[in-house]
């Protein structure tokens, strides 16, 4: 035992100590400053070229015109993104159509009538669906969905059409519907249940009249992820979908609205904005063409949107657990 | 086993204890010397004050407990002398801990240098995922040790009543033993470096009696060497093992501080006496 | 259940229906498993062509079935010990096979062919492939079945891991890894050692400065040295002996200097044997890679053979692989006695070794396997760095309040919407920033690694922070109490405890990275390239680029055979690595 009436040295730490501390401390931060500097990155290395490209093409014809060529045999070229944008939605519109109502009945599932041990083996096999590399996704569509519903359904559908891409967009994002709403679901207390249930409801009655609006925040912002992970989603449709920028002919009107025959869209083939960008890619990557800046400017489009997506998808995922 | 007060009984700066009388006992009866002080100690949680204007003296060599009801300060006081406290943000220290004559609050005290001299055995057992040889290597390791080890762990182990158990199984998981075994290898752990003064907060809580009773009787041992000080629970407790106790009561005042015999046979607050009789608290 | 309609009749409170409920649990029953049905289907389909199924004779699938699959299957229900499994399997293998078959032909009568199946082959897919899946499973929980797994596991990973390495330095210069060895290495290792045996601490640290020094020293010596051993002996001395080494030292731990040079000499042996005279002796296989592979399978495998016999347990288990390869051999011999028709599969040894071709039967994905493991291999490392040390600062070097908090709160938000950003705005970012503005150059190793690393970093991070808070706060505290440091607390107790978690999440990343496919196009990846990479910096392809390049040919061979091979091989990469990765996870949360 040290004697204590002499004052005890606790400021000592060696230099070398306090170096390797510092030295330690200042490495981490400069590690995790490199993600701020990603994004930094992303945002500098888009927008350079995009003002480059919104230098040679004003940005109202970028924004209004319909016709998309950016390498025509002959002839000029014209920047649209009109008919990107067209192929985008009827992507992801149509990948909604599968990927929302399945995961959130299967985040229903989940949450409420699955017994433990079904849960743990329905949940990592969800995973897999998102695990799937997509150009997988993609040759699926192209050598299995489209033979098949070309044999079954539609037989004047075209090799390359947007409906085959679309399901199977949808079918990968079914885990990221279903695991954040299943995440919402499960963070309703258990006392909302219980109340329902001393109130003489069904289990079908609290699932759908308790649970799923006391969870609709987490189950919205789950939607918009989904949603904006169709929008950026880039091999299924490159491989599958073709790439022909398209704009759907407006037929007769119906009641007086305008109206374009789905089929048009969806059994032909179409280009989105990402299919857009790989196809530049695939001939010239030098720099400094009108092309090569118009990726970064459809890059720029895409990032912009996908990140207002987010970034709401947070704020309104953030109202849920604030509520519980 | 219980220990008679202590015959020194220097006044603590507090206003609310008093002198009393000396009584016997059976460590020693010269006077002590401060192995802690606080002078003025306040301690806040965000607006909140956890401790209010405590000013105390916890003699070197001695064992004194800090009791009082849940929510009283104790644990964080205890915090306070070796600087836990500044891993929690929202806590804002007033006033001096002095530990050897020095206030470990000072601008130029380095809060690990500090914890290097005071060891600190917690509520629940915590040993490290590691073999019970390195759990008790563990500080000789971080400070750099350059002596013998493996005396030092069986030094160590011995101290804390464990050699004789695990001496055969040095190099299995410290997470094997049983939960008084890990309590008091957390306690070896605690000792191997040579602190000098011992901090426990509720040592024995998570632990069943008869394991309980086995770190009482080590907590004893221990303050031939060690300053010891404990924050418990149990009253019992304290009664059994201090020497000298203070008394913490709502706020983080507090309320009674002496040699443990006189608290607890006849203390001068009636609230520490409806405290410790059970009416409140 | 009752479907009456509303309340109460005179006796009784009467019953609520129940209908619309159980309508609304069978469809949200039958969503939850669309996809996942949808996918199989899919995948059943895939297999079927890469293995060219579709064609087999229904006898060679029946050879096959009861010379490899039923010893397999047997021997997973004697490991289990439990008759109400064995029941079931029976059950389920015997009845399957009727309801497979009667089903089968009721669609194929009433509703129409079904392309490329046959009854036999949707037996194989609906009922054996689950049931052999489901019987590892629980065949693994018993001894033998955990013993037998837990050596072909070691010995197809050590083979897959020691191909890799042997890959690695087809682009990696091994005489400057040679010296960085000797010089660096080597000397670090013996400092570090003596340090640790003296308790001399100081020795202990140096040996870091030591190997950065020696290493250094060892980039400038390689333009000026120019003898070197030749690659046998360079595979031999910095990797098979210490490796050997290793694993002699591991069984010596356990108690036994004899089983220790048992383990460790085997192998070694075997390997420099083979390495050295396996050609020469006409075995077929040799050189430096042979060299590596078996010390880099078989020490694992003999270490792990000494615990088996050590423990004592499950030692039958051991006949797994001999059960395994010994029903191939009887099949095979079975099919040639009998000349019964063979597949031709897609996926065979020339597609995995040979380059891409016009012709699909010569087509091979050889280059971009090559590509994809070096990218792979430069991506872990990237990512790991860059995920632990960002998620230790976040989570260990951070404070909830004031402007570092503030920070904190920046960078995590950060890092959330960096994981959403698509994948294809991350090529740009390489296109622009590696390819262009540093000059790595288009589709080159260097480039393709940093821009995938940059895009599954997020995700290391989020996973490696989960990870690191899941180390409990007792033991931070308690280590804070002791004196330590925070470098030391984290050195010592947090990533310790945390790095299984941290593997774990690695791997699943990495797994992300080795199927992206956007990305690489927007740098300029090659989709086909036809010998394999001889620097970082030549043009690469990788796997997914390569199935992306096949897919857009219009022939029927390569469109249902070649990609499908391609995509059977990436995906069973895919799946070896996520297997990896959860059996880890697993083994590290029944550890604690």
């Amino acid at each position: 035992m040290t004697d204590s009436t002499e004052s005890p040295d606790l400021q000592r730490r060696s230099g070398l100590t306090r170096l390797k501390e510092g030295t330690y401390g200042g490495l981490f931060a400069a590690c995790a400053a490199i993600t701020l500097l990603t994004t930094v990155a992303i945002i500098v290395t888009l927008l350079s070229d995009a003002v480059a490209f919104f230098s040679q093409v004003p940005i109202t014809e970028f924004l209004t015109s319909t016709s998309w060529s950016p390498n025509p045999r002959g002839g000029g070229q014209t920047f649209g993104i009109v008919a990107l944008v067209i192929g985008t939605l009827t992507v992801t519109i149509t990948a909604a159509f599968v990927a929302l109502p399945v995961g959130t009945l299967t985040a229903i599932y989940l949450s409420e009538y699955a017994t433990s041990n079904a849960r743990s083996i329905l949940k990592p096999l969800l995973e897999i669906l998102a695990g799937i590399p997509t150009v997988v996704y993609g040759y699926f569509a192209l050598v299995y969905i489209t033979p098949a519903l070309k044999a079954t359904l539609f037989p004047e559908m075209s090799t390359f059409n947007a409906l085959s891409a679309s399901l199977m967009v949808g079918i990968m994002t079914i885990p990221m519907v279903s695991s954040i709403s299943e995440d919402a679901m499960s963070a309703v207390p258990d006392d909302l249940r219980q109340a329902g249930y001393g109130l003489g409801a069904t289990k079908f009655e609290v699932s759908t009249g308790i649970v799923v609006p006391a969870s609709i925040s987490g189950i919205a912002s789950s939607y918009i992820l989904a949603v904006s992970r169709a929008i950026g989603e880039t091999m299924i449709v490159v491989v599958a979908m073709g790439a022909q920028a398209r704009m759907p002919t407006v037929g007769e009107t119906v009641l007086g609205i305008p109206f374009i025959n789905p089929a048009d869209v969806l059994l032909d083939s179409g280009m989105t904005i990402t299919v857009a960008m790989v196809q530049i890619a695939g001939g010239d990557l030098t720099g400094g063409t009108i092309p090569y800046d118009a990726m970064f400017a459809l890059g720029l489009t895409l990032f912009v949107v996908t990140l207002v997506m987010n970034v709401l998808s947070d704020i309104i995922a953030e109202r849920y657990r604030e509520e519980y | 086993m219980s220990n008679t007060p202590s015959s020194d009984t220097r006044s603590s700066d507090s206003l609310i204890t008093t002198d009393v009388e000396t009584g016997s006992n059976d460590r020693t009866a010269e006077s002590r010397a401060t192995a802690v002080a606080t002078r003025d100690l306040n301690v806040y949680y965000g607006d909140e004050q956890a401790i209010d204007d405590v000013s105390m003296d916890i003699p070197e060599n001695r064992v004194t407990a800090l009791i009082g009801p849940s929510g009283c300060g104790k644990s964080t006081f205890l915090r306070c002398i070796n600087r836990m406290n500044d891993m929690i943000e929202v806590c804002r220290v007033e006033g001096e801990v002095e530990f050897g004559g020095k206030n470990v609050y000072d601008a130029d005290v380095d809060p690990v240098a500090l914890r290097r001299r005071i060891g600190m055995v917690f509520q629940k057992p915590n040993p490290f995922p590691k073999s019970i040889r390195d759990n008790v290597a563990y500080g000789l390791k971080i400070q750099g040790f350059d002596g013998d080890v493996d005396e030092r762990v069986e030094e160590s182990l011995k101290g804390a009543a464990l050699w004789d158990e695990v001496k055969d199984q040095l190099d299995s998981s410290g997470l094997d033993l049983s939960g008084g075994q890990q309590q008091r290898l957390c306690i070896a752990r605690a000792i191997a470096p040579d602190p000098e003064v011992i901090l426990m907060d509720e040592p024995t809580s998570a632990l069943d009696p008869v394991a309980a009773s086995k770190i009482e009787d080590l907590i004893d041992d221990l303050a031939e060497e060690y300053t010891v000080i404990i924050v418990t629970h149990n009253m019992q407790q304290a009664a059994r093992i201090s020497d000298r106790t203070a008394v913490f009561l709502t706020g983080g005042r507090l309320v009674e501080y002496d040699d443990t015999a006189k608290i607890f046979e006849d203390p001068e607050e009636q609230r520490v006496e409806d405290y410790i009789t059970g009416k409140f608290g | 259940m009752a479907t009456d309609t509303d309340t109460a009749r005179i006796e009784g409170f009467g019953e609520v229906s129940r209908v619309r409920g159980i309508v609304f649990e069978y469809l949200s029953l039958g969503a939850s498993v669309l996809g996942i049905f949808a996918l199989a289907v899919l995948l059943i389909y895939v297999t079927i062509d890469a293995f060219d199924l579709a064609g087999t004779s229904p006898v060679w699938l029946l050879t096959y079935f009861v010379t490899l699959v039923v010893p397999f299957l047997a021997f997973c229900l004697y490991s289990a010990r439990d008759r109400e499994v064995t029941r079931r399997a029976v059950t389920v293998s015997g009845g399957g096979l009727v309801a497979v078959a009667a089903v089968f032909t009721a669609i194929e009568t009433f509703v129409g062919q079904i392309p490329r199946l046959n009854w036999q082959l949707a037996y194989l897919f609906v009922v054996v492939a689950p049931l052999t899946g489901y019987l590892v499973y629980v065949g693994a929980r018993g001894r033998p079945g955990a013993v037998g797994f837990g050596l072909v596991g070691r010995l197809i990973g050590g083979t897959a891991i020691g191909l890799a390495f042997s890959v690695l330095f087809l682009v990696f210069d091994e005489r400057l890894w040679f010296l960085a060895y000797t010089i660096g290495i080597v000397p670090a290792a013996l400092v570090y050692g003596y340090g640790r045996v003296r308790d001399v601490s100081v020795a202990s640290a140096a040996a870091i400065p030591i190997a950065v020094l020696g290493v250094l020293v060892a980039v400038l010596l390689r333009p000026v040295v120019d003898v070197y051993p030749t690659t046998v002996f360079i595979y031999l001395w910095t990797l098979a002996i210490p490796i050997a080494a290793a694993g002699a030292l591991l069984v010596n731990g356990r108690g036994n200097r004899t089983a220790a040079l048992v383990a460790g000499g085997v192998p070694l042996a075997l390997a420099v044997v083979i390495g050295l005279f396996g050609r020469a002796a006409g075995l077929g296989v040799g050189g430096p890679n042979a060299l590596l592979v078996i010390s880099v399978a078989g020490v694992p495998t003999a270490v792990y053979l000494h615990r088996v016999f050590d423990v004592g347990e499950g030692v039958t288990g051991l006949g797994v692989p001999v059960l395994l390869v010994g029903g191939a051999l009887v099949g095979a011999f079975v099919v040639e006695t009998f000349g019964i028709p063979t597949p031709n599969p897609w996926v065979s040894e020339t597609f995995l070794t040979e380059a891409p071709s016009r012709n699909a039967r010569d087509a091979g994905l050889y280059p971009a396997i090559v590509g994809s493991v070096i990218i792979i291999a430069m991506v872990a490392v990237f990512s790991f760095v860059l995920g632990v040390a960002t998620s230790v600062f976040l989570e260990e070097y951070t404070a909830d309040s004031g402007v570092i908090g503030a920070l904190t709160r920046l960078l995590q938000i950060n890092i959330a919407n960096l994981a959403a950003v698509p994948s294809v705005v991350y090529g740009l970012l390489g296109l622009g920033l590696f390819a262009n503005l540093l000059g790595f150059g288009f589709g080159t190793a260097v480039t393709v690694s940093l821009t995938l690393s940059l895009l599954i970093l997020p995700i290391t991070i989020i996973s490696a922070q989960e990870a690191i808070r899941s180390v409990p706060d007792d033991l931070r505290r308690g280590s804070d109490a002791m004196g330590a440091t925070r470098w030391q607390t984290t050195k010592n107790v947090v990533l310790p405890e945390a790095f299984p978690g941290i593997l774990t999440g690695t791997i699943l990343a990495l797994g992300r990275a080795i199927g992206e496919t956007a990305p690489l196009i927007m740098v300029g990846a090659a989709t086909t390239v036809f010998s394999a990479p001889s620097s970082l910096f030549s043009k690469f392809s990788a796997m997914p680029m390569q199935i992306y390049a096949w897919a857009n040919f219009p022939q029927e061979e390569f469109r249902y055979g070649v990609v499908a091979a391609g995509v059977i091989t990436l995906l069973i990469i895919l799946i070896g690595m996520n297997g990896t990765a959860i059996l880890l996870r697993n083994r590290a949360e029944r550890g604690t």
